[in-house]
């Protein structure tokens, strides 16, 4: 029974920590090598992709955008360049365009590199053709400088904060509206409080 | 765009639902602690109402109104800094 019950409990904080790092803004710092267009039928790895641009029609297969880069470690990364629009994850992201033209005006050489810090989220997989979806981009200085991840140290400090605050408002619940029906109980006292784990 | 207004109130309006459930709980029990510890002149379902009544007309409980105004600001706030910086 306890190990069943540590299973689970790894199992939905697997499940969480996956969630949260596919979801939270991730940033690399890449020397963008190409942006193309391609068209995409989704298949069974449709949930990987976000939503059409803002105010199209959406269909099961589309032309998508793509940004193909190069680590300073010499190893490649491609990302997509969707709008997220009003959908999940909520970056509310409408200027795919505006950052497809960015990224161009960003392609340099291996002989003469231009590193920009490119903000993504999501995973790339080979076996399921996913891609990390582009957000944003900025020019950096060189492939060493340090990026300090302030927005993700704020989400999680919050999300940490409103779990607190949902699990003071249970014991709450709890004390003054679960358990003062065990005590009326009288008899069957003992036993319920003792399955709530308290007294 | 619909769904996410429809979504995000009902979000809203739950969370209003509970923090304000879970306020006015708060608020009694500090109540009844007062009139335990304090030796008060009154009965205490009359105190504690009169405490309630006090609260239910405090700037405190408006404040729970935040729950439908930070989300906006949050949304309008990401959708300028994602796009337009």
């Amino acid at each position: 029974m306890r190990y069943v019950k540590w299973t689970l409990l790894a199992l939905i904080a697997l499940i969480v920590a996956g969630f949260l790092h596919y979801t939270l803004p991730h940033r690399d710092i890449v020397r963008i090598v190409d942006t193309e267009v391609r068209r995409i039928d989704f298949g069974e790895n449709s949930i990987f992709w976000a939503a059409p641009d803002a105010g199209a029609a959406a269909s099961g297969s589309r032309d998508i955008r793509f940004i193909n880069a190069m680590r300073p470690n010499g190893r490649v990364v491609v990302y997509r360049n969707e709008d997220t629009g009003w959908g999940w994850p909520p970056y509310f992201k409408l200027n795919s365009s505006n950052l497809q033209t960015q990224a161009s005006d960003r392609i340099s050489t291996r002989e003469a590199p231009e590193w920009v810090a490119l903000t993504h989220y999501g995973w790339r997989n080979e076996f399921f053709s996913i891609y990390p979806n582009a957000v944003r981009l900025r020019p950096v200085a060189g492939p060493d400088v340090t990026l300090i991840p302030w927005v993700n140290i704020v989400i999680l400090v919050i999300l940490a904060l409103a779990g607190g605050m949902i699990w003071r408002m249970w014991r709450q619940f709890r004390e003054r509206a679960i358990d003062p029906l065990v005590d009326d109980a009288g008899e069957a006292r003992g036993r319920v409080a003792r399955w709530f784990g308290r007294k | 765009m619909i769904r996410l207004i429809l979504f995000g109130l009902l979000a809203m309006a739950l969370g209003y639902g509970v923090v304000s459930l879970y306020s006015r709980s708060v608020r009694r029990e500090k109540l009844e602690r007062e009139w335990a510890r304090r030796d008060i002149d009154m009965a205490r379902d009359e105190f504690v109402r009169r405490g309630m009544a006090e609260y239910d007309a405090s700037f405190r409980k408006k404040l729970i109104l935040l729950v439908f105004i930070v989300p906006v600001i949050l949304v309008a706030a990401l959708i300028y800094i994602t796009n337009f910086t």
